[in-house]
C-alpha cells in the first residue's frame, strides 16, 4: 500500500524511477575508441559468439563453427542448425546452443550430449554458455517466450522470464540456476560464485549465494545492456554491453500504451529501441547522438548503438572500458573471448571478429 | 580612433591585505573601441574594471581620462568623469518602473510621472530600444533589464561603458540584440569595455582584447590576431613549479565505489542536464569558470539548496536516490560540504573553536545528543585542534579572532568531525595563506588515502592539477569534459572550460 502511493508520488513529481536518468560514462567507464581502432580479423556471415580453449579462437557464425589460425578462419564443425552460443570444453570439443532450444556437446568426452530441458523448464533462448573449473556449463536463457534474435521485443514487452541453468556434462544431469531474471545473457563461474547479466535490469548480480531470496549485485547502475561475460586473465570478467540505455529508451519503457502501439504498427527497425547498429535509414528514431560541443560530438552523447566491453575486477568494480562511440562503426559488441594476451570480440553490428591488445589497451588508459 | 586615449590605466596596481589582485597592469582604451579583457578566475579582471568604476581604489599607478589623470573615489564620481559600468547582476530597484530607475537620483523635488515617462519614451526611442518607460523592471526579461542599463549609463553621459559578463544570463537572441547595442553604442563614439568568459564572443566583437593572467598584463593585441587557442595559451600560460601548489600529479589513486552518482540533473539556469559520478579513495577536481554551475550542482548533492520538485534528475548515493530538503539530512547520510564562503556558512564567528567543530557534530548526532555538553566540546576541540595543527592560543578562542588558513581549518574540522564518506570542499584555499594551502592539501590528501570520497571545486588551474586524480571540467552547468591528473594539462582544461 505504502509502496503503491510512494510509486504514484514518484511518477506525479517526476522522482526515483520516473526521474528517468541513466547512468554517465565517467571514471572508468570513460570513452576512448579502442574498440573502433581494434584490428579486423575478419568480417563473418552471421557471428553469433566467440571461445577460446586457451590455445585457439573459435567463432560461431551461422551453422559453422570456425578456428582462427594464423592464414585465417577455417571451418572445424557444421551444425544442424544455427548457432547462438558456443564454449570450448576443457577435455576437447565444443559445447553449442542450436537455435537457442538446445545445447549439444561437439566432440572430445562428452560428445553428443545434449539437453533440451532441465526437469519441466523447456529451453527457448539460449545466448550463452561458459565452463566452470569442474566442468559444469552455465548457461543463460533470455526469454521463455522470444526467441534470441527478437531481444528487442523481450525488451519491449518488459520481459522477466530469464533464467540461468547449470549442466553437468558427466551425467546429463541439470538444475535451474536462477529464474524470472530481466533476460539473462551471460553467466559465468568467478570465484566461487556464478556472475550473471541481467540485461534489463543492467547489472552483473551474482547467484549462487542468494539471501533473502535477492541475488546481491556484483556490479550495478551500467550505462549499457550487459550481454556475455567470460573470466579474464588475472581474475575478474570481460563484460560485453551489446548496446546503451538511453534517457529516449527509458521513457519510451515506462510508456505502456505508446510501446504497445509501436510494437503493434511499426517493424522493429524503426523502434524507439536500443539497436546493435545505426544510421541505416533516415526513418530510424533520432536519439539525441546529434549532441555536438564545438563541432565534436562530445563523449556523453548517447547513440542508437554502440560498442562496449567493461573489464571488472574479481570484486565487479570497473577497471576500465573500451568503446567504439557514436561515431564508430564496431558497434553491437556482445561477446568476448581472452586468448594470448588479445581480446577477442564479435561486432554483431557489422558483423565483424575483432582484436585487441590487452596489454597496449591497459597502457592506454591506466598508464 | 584619436591618438588620445578615452581611458587609460598606467601601472595600476591594487593589493587586498597585502597580496596584489592587481600589479603593473597598462591599459588603454581608445574612444570608439571595444575594448575584450579576458582571463580566468583571480586574473583581475574585475579588480581592474572596479577601479576605473571608482568602486576601488588604485594603491599604486594612475588612471587617466581623456589624457587627464583622475582619481575616483567613488561610483559617483566615476559616472561624473563619464565611467559606467553594467555589473553582471542589474542595479536596478526591481519593484519601479523603467523611467523610474533611468531617472534615480536625478529626481526634482516635485516629480510628475508623466513627465518622467515622456522624457524615457523620448530617450529610449532616441537609443532605437523597445522598452515600455512604465514597465515594472522585476517583470522584465535579462535582456530588456541590460538594456535599461545601458540606458541609464548613456543618460550619465558615459564616455564609456564597462560590461562585466554581459552575455551570461542572457538566450541567443538576447544576445544577438546586446551586440547589435554595443555596435549603436560603438557608433556614437562610446567606448566599451567587454569581461566575458565566452571567448567566441569576445574574438567576434572586439576590436583589441587583453589577457590578465594572474594579476599581470599578459599581452594586449588586436582581436583579428587572436585565435582560441593564442587567448587560452595567454590565460594559462604559467610555469607550475612557480606556483605554491606545487607540481602537477605523476600517479593517481586507484578508482574505488561509486559513492555518489548525479544523473541529469537540472536545476534553475544553472545546472543543465549534469551527470558525473565521484569514486571512494580519489579526489575528483571540479574546475569551471565562475557561473557554471558547479557549486549548485554540489549545494543539492549535499542539501545546502533545496531541490524544486519541478527540477530534473536523479541524485544516487552508494546506489540509493537521494533528496535532500536541508543539509542536515546529507550530513546524517555522511555527506560533508565545506563551503566556499565561510564568514557567511562556515562557522559562527563569536563562538569558540571548539564550540563550532562540537556543533558539527552535533549536526550528525542530532536526537542522541539534546544538550549540549561543555566537556565534551571541549575534548573534541582539542582533538581536532592538535589533528588539523590548527593555530591559536586555545580551544576557546573565538574563530573570528583566526588567521583564514586557520578559520578554513576549523571548516574543515566541524566538517570531518561528522565522519562523512562524501567530503566536498569548494574552493577550499580561497583566502588562506602560502603554509596553510599545503597543509590543507596534506588533509585533503589524507582523506583520500583513507578510502573517502572526495570533491575539490576550485577555480584555480593549478590547485585542481596539483590535488586531483581525476578532473572534471564544467562549463554552462554541466560536465563536458573528464581527464585524469596525469593526462591534462591547463591548455586542455582551459579549452574545455570556456565556451
Amino acid at each position: 500500500m505504502i509502496a503503491g502511493v510512494l510509486a504514484w508520488k514518484d511518477r506525479l513529481l517526476g522522482r526515483g524511477d520516473a526521474a528517468i536518468t541513466v547512468p554517465v560514462f565517467d571514471g572508468a567507464l570513460k570513452s576512448n575508441r579502442l574498440i573502433e581502432d581494434a584490428t579486423t580479423v575478419a568480417t563473418l556471415d552471421a557471428p553469433m559468439d566467440v571461445a577460446t580453449d586457451g590455445q585457439t579462437v573459435y567463432v560461431a557464425d551461422g551453422v559453422r563453427v570456425l578456428r582462427l589460425l594464423p592464414n585465417g578462419l577455417h571451418e572445424v564443425h557444421r551444425c544442424a542448425g544455427p548457432i547462438t552460443a558456443l564454449a570450448c570444453m576443457p577435455e576437447g570439443g565444443f559445447a553449442v546452443a542450436l537455435e537457442g532450444r538446445e545445447v549439444r556437446i561437439e566432440g572430445g568426452a562428452h560428445h553428443g550430449r545434449q539437453w533440451s530441458a532441465v526437469g519441466a523448464e523447456r529451453f527457448n533462448a539460449i545466448n550463452a554458455i561458459t565452463v566452470a573449473r569442474d566442468g559444469r556449463l552455465h548457461v543463460s536463457d533470455g526469454s521463455t517466450s522470444r526467441t534470441c534474435d527478437q531481444w528487442k521485443h523481450d525488451l519491449m514487452s518488459l520481459g522477466r522470464s530469464g533464467r540461468v541453468f547449470e549442466l553437468t556434462p558427466a551425467d546429463g544431469a541439470g538444475r535451474v540456476l536462477a529464474s524470472g531474471l530481466h533476460h539473462a545473457f551471460g553467466a559465468c563461474e568467478i570465484g566461487d560464485s556464478v556472475w550473471v547479466s541481467e540485461s534489463w535490469r543492467h547489472h552483473v548480480m551474482r547467484v549462487g549465494d542468494a539471501r533473502n531470496g535477492r541475488a546481491p549485485a556484483v556490479t550495478d547502475a551500467l550505462p549499457g545492456y550487459p550481454s556475455r561475460i567470460v573470466p579474464a586473465h588475472g581474475g575478474g570478467a570481460w563484460l560485453t554491453c551489446f548496446a546503451l540505455r538511453t534517457q529516449l529508451v527509458e521513457f519510451v519503457l515506462r510508456e505502456h500504451t505508446y510501446r504497445k502501439r509501436m510494437i503493434a504498427e511499426l517493424p522493429p527497425p524503426y523502434w524507439i529501441a536500443p539497436a546493435l547498429n545505426s544510421g541505416n535509414t533516415f526513418l530510424e528514431p533520432m536519439q539525441g547522438a546529434q549532441l555536438k560541443m564545438m563541432g565534436i560530438v562530445k563523449p556523453w552523447a548517447p547513440p542508437r548503438s554502440y560498442g562496449l566491453v567493461v573489464r571488472l575486477d574479481e570484486h565487479g568494480l570497473v577497471r576500465y572500458s573500451l568503446h567504439s562511440r557514436y561515431d564508430g562503426k564496431n558497434h553491437g559488441v556482445a561477446a568476448a573471448a581472452e586468448c594470448g594476451g588479445k581480446l577477442y570480440l564479435i561486432a554483431l553490428g557489422n558483423r565483424r571478429l575483432l582484436a585487441l591488445d590487452i596489454a597496449a589497451a591497459e597502457r592506454e588508459l591506466l598508464g | 580612433m584619436t591618438s588620445v586615449p578615452a581611458l587609460e590605466m598606467r601601472k595600476a596596481t591594487k593589493k587586498y591585505a597585502g597580496v596584489p589582485a592587481i600589479e603593473d597592469v597598462d591599459f588603454t582604451l581608445m574612444p570608439g573601441e571595444i575594448h575584450s579583457i579576458v582571463g580566468e578566475n583571480g586574473a583581475g579582471k574585475s579588480t581592474l574594471t572596479k577601479i576605473m568604476a571608482g568602486v576601488v581604489q588604485l594603491d599604486s599607478g594612475q588612471m587617466l581620462i581623456d589624457g587627464q589623470e583622475v582619481r575616483p573615489l567613488t561610483p559617483n564620481d566615476a559616472q561624473k568623469l563619464g565611467v559606467a559600468m553594467v555589473f553582471q547582476e542589474t542595479t536596478l530597484v526591481p519593484t519601479m518602473t523603467v523611467a523610474q530607475n533611468l531617472f534615480l537620483g536625478q529626481e526634482k523635488f516635485f516629480n510628475r510621472l508623466r513627465g518622467i515617462y515622456i522624457a524615457a519614451q523620448q530617450f529610449l526611442q532616441s537609443l532605437q530600444f523597445d522598452v515600455d518607460p512604465t514597465a515594472q523592471v522585476s517583470l522584465l526579461g535579462a535582456a530588456k533589464k541590460q538594456m535599461v542599463e545601458i540606458a541609464r549609463a548613456v543618460l550619465h553621459k558615459a564616455k564609456v561603458i564597462i560590461f562585466d559578463e554581459p552575455t551570461a544570463s542572457l538566450t541567443p537572441e538576447e544576445k544577438k540584440y546586446f551586440f547589435d547595442l554595443v555596435y549603436s553604442l560603438k557608433s556614437r563614439g562610446v567606448s566599451v569595455i567587454f569581461i566575458s568568459h565566452a571567448l567566441e564572443e569576445a574574438l567576434q566583437v572586439s576590436d583589441r582584447i587583453t589577457v590578465l593572467r594572474d594579476g599581470k598584463h599578459v599581452v594586449t593585441d588586436e582581436a583579428s590576431k587572436f585565435d582560441r587557442a593564442r587567448v587560452v595559451q595567454a590565460m594559462v600560460g604559467r610555469d607550475l613549479s612557480q606556483t605554491v601548489y606545487g607540481q602537477r600529479k605523476k600517479q593517481i589513486r586507484p578508482q574505488g565505489k561509486r559513492v555518489l552518482s548525479v544523473q541529469n540533473l537540472r536545476m534553475a539556469a544553472m545546472v543543465k542536464n549534469n551527470s558525473l559520478s565521484v569514486f571512494a579513495g580519489q579526489v575528483t577536481g571540479v574546475f569551471g569558470l565562475v557561473g557554471s554551475g558547479r557549486t549548485e550542482t554540489f549545494k543539492v548533492v549535499a542539501g545546502v539548496i533545496k531541490r524544486d520538485f519541478m527540477h530534473g534528475g536523479e541524485v544516487l548515493l552508494h546506489g540509493r536516490p537521494v533528496r535532500y530538503f536541508v543539509p542536515a539530512s546529507g550530513v546524517r547520510d555522511g555527506i560533508a560540504y565545506v563551503t566556499e564562503d565561510r564568514k557567511v556558512e562556515g562557522f559562527f564567528e563569536t563562538k569558540s573553536i571548539a564550540d563550532n567543530i562540537y556543533l558539527g557534530l552535533l549536526a550528525k548526532l542530532r536526537g542522541k545528543r539534546p544538550l549540549f555538553r561543555r566537556s565534551e566540546s571541549a575534548e573534541v576541540g582539542e582533538h581536532w585542534i592538535k589533528r588539523l595543527n590548527v593555530r591559536a592560543i586555545g580551544k576557546d578562542v573565538k574563530a573570528i579572532e583566526l588567521s583564514g588558513g586557520n578559520q578554513q581549518k576549523v571548516v574543515i574540522a566541524k566538517a570531518l568531525v561528522q565522519d562523512p564518506g562524501l567530503i566536498i570542499f569548494d574552493e577550499p584555499t580561497r583566502g588562506v595563506d602560502v603554509g596553510a594551502i599545503s597543509e590543507i592539501h596534506a588533509i585533503i590528501n589524507g582523506l583520500a588515502d583513507e578510502g573517502k570520497a572526495v570533491v575539490v571545486i576550485s577555480s584555480y588551474l593549478p590547485e585542481v592539477m596539483a590535488i586531483s586524480d581525476r578532473i572534471l571540467v564544467q562549463r554552462m552547468g554541466k560536465v563536458v569534459e573528464e581527464y585524469s591528473a596525469t593526462e591534462a594539462t591547463e591548455e586542455k582544461i582551459m579549452y574545455a572550460a570556456i565556451h
